[in-house]
């Protein structure tokens, strides 16, 4: 990568989420809800009748909170601190993309898991000369793992399939490094 | 590569979280803890006679209601437009200019982002491996970086993208007098189908192996 420039901050935006659409939603709800209070509030002031309630009786509703019967500002309370505690994990996890680094000495390059996988998946059918079909791959943040569907009656080459597939990512030069798996179904199929 | 402020998606977030816990938590405990249910029950029709007095206190001229209601409608119009603010600034960055070069005394040279856009573009079209490619320019830190997204055919190696993808940019380098920070995006697209099949045909002695989009 370019030494004169600072590809570190790009690369951490492109594999972590913005959290946009998150940030977006929450703003969208309580400008909803601020526009329902709002308009109560004209509503009770130019003599109208009201929406749902007037705002005074929002706020005896309010006052009374200490004498009305618990259910629903149990309820309510519950849904509330639930969605508290959601918002919060949002903001604080890091969100991590389905994504992964490549080393470049060009550019800075992100590619998507699936990329990896399907690249591996074919790698490994070739390797072991197998049908495409008998093998899914799923890539993880440190781990892939083939999955082979055995067919019945023909050996199957795990150790090819394993080197291949090894090489393959060590060839890749990813960050976070991929380290590969082979697992063989215990059931085969029959083939065609 | 946008300009979105993602700390402050999170800070808000996180605010917004803290803020409807609290309440939350503070509607639960008054309705189920003997303790604070007593004390609010004690407190609240103080408070409320506060809010009301309060209220009284500002009439709005011979109306009947109070300049207090104003205020909370002023209050209520500010959040607002500053969520709205907040929601429009999401995104943007993108740039029309890639560089700006003083190549004489008399004058300079001012390229335009499109130049490098659709010379890339252009050139990553002869590869096979690549299905579509899409180029824009986005400033980062006062620099003008190319972002190339590219989405390549299923199983292709992701390394050979990159290669492909280095070539064009070592030729842009070449073109340009100069290197131009670049973002590579390698995507795929290939979820999109709910099941797989490849179909093996055979004709002539030979066998061709054919992906079904089904």
């Amino acid at each position: 990568m370019s030494i004169h420039y600072p590809y570190r901050r790009i690369l951490r935006r492109e594999t972590h989420s913005p959290r946009s659409v998150v940030a977006i939603t929450a703003a969208v709800i309580v400008i909803i809800l601020c526009a329902y209070v709002g308009t109560e509030v004209i509503l009770a002031m130019v003599g109208h009748r009201a929406l749902l309630a007037p705002p005074q009786d929002m706020l005896t509703a309010l006052g009374d909170l200490g004498t009305a019967p618990i259910g629903l500002p149990i309820i309510i309370g519950i849904l509330l601190v639930v969605l508290g505690l959601l918002l919060i994990v949002a903001a604080v996890t890091p969100g991590r993309r389905a994504r992964h680094r490549l080393t470049s000495s060009r550019a800075a390059v992100v590619v998507d898991d699936e990329v990896i996988a399907s690249s591996l998946a074919r790698s490994a059918a070739h390797a072991g000369n197998i049908d495409p079909d008998t093998v899914v791959v799923s890539v993880s943040s440190r781990r892939a793992t083939v999955h082979v569907t055995p067919t019945s009656g023909v050996p199957l080459r795990e150790e090819e399939i394993s080197r291949a597939v090894a090489e393959q990512l060590a060839g890749l030069g990813l960050d976070p490094p991929i380290h590969s798996e082979v697992r063989v179904a215990l059931h085969g199929r029959v083939g065609s | 590569m946008n300009n979105t402020n993602r700390a402050l998606n999170r800070i808000f977030t996180a605010l917004l979280g803290l803020l409807t816990l609290l309440v939350g938590g503070a509607i639960g405990a008054v309705a189920t803890v003997p303790g604070i249910r007593a004390a609010y029950r004690k407190a609240a029709p103080a408070t409320r006679d506060d809010v009301i007095g309060w209220l009284k206190s500002i009439p709005l001229f011979d109306s009947g209601t109070s300049w207090g209601w104003i205020a909370v409608l002023a209050v209520l119009v500010l959040i607002v437009v500053l969520l709205l603010f907040f929601i429009f600034r999401q995104g943007g960055g993108r740039h029309d200019l890639l560089f700006t070069e003083e190549t004489t005394p008399e004058g300079s040279t001012v390229i335009d982002a499109d130049l490098a856009e659709h010379a890339v573009q252009h050139d990553l079209g002869r590869h096979p491996e690549l299905l579509t490619s899409r180029v824009s320019t986005y400033e980062v830190n006062d620099t003008a970086v190319l972002k190339i997204a590219v989405t390549c055919r299923r199983g292709v190696s992701p390394r050979d993208v990159t290669t492909a993808i280095e070539d064009t940019l070592t030729a842009l380098d070449a073109l340009l007098g100069r290197e131009v920070p670049a973002l590579i995006h390698i995507s795929g697209g290939f979820r999109v189908r709910l099941s797989r099949s490849t179909r093996v045909q055979q004709g002539a002695g030979s066998t061709t192996e054919r992906e079904s989009f089904a």
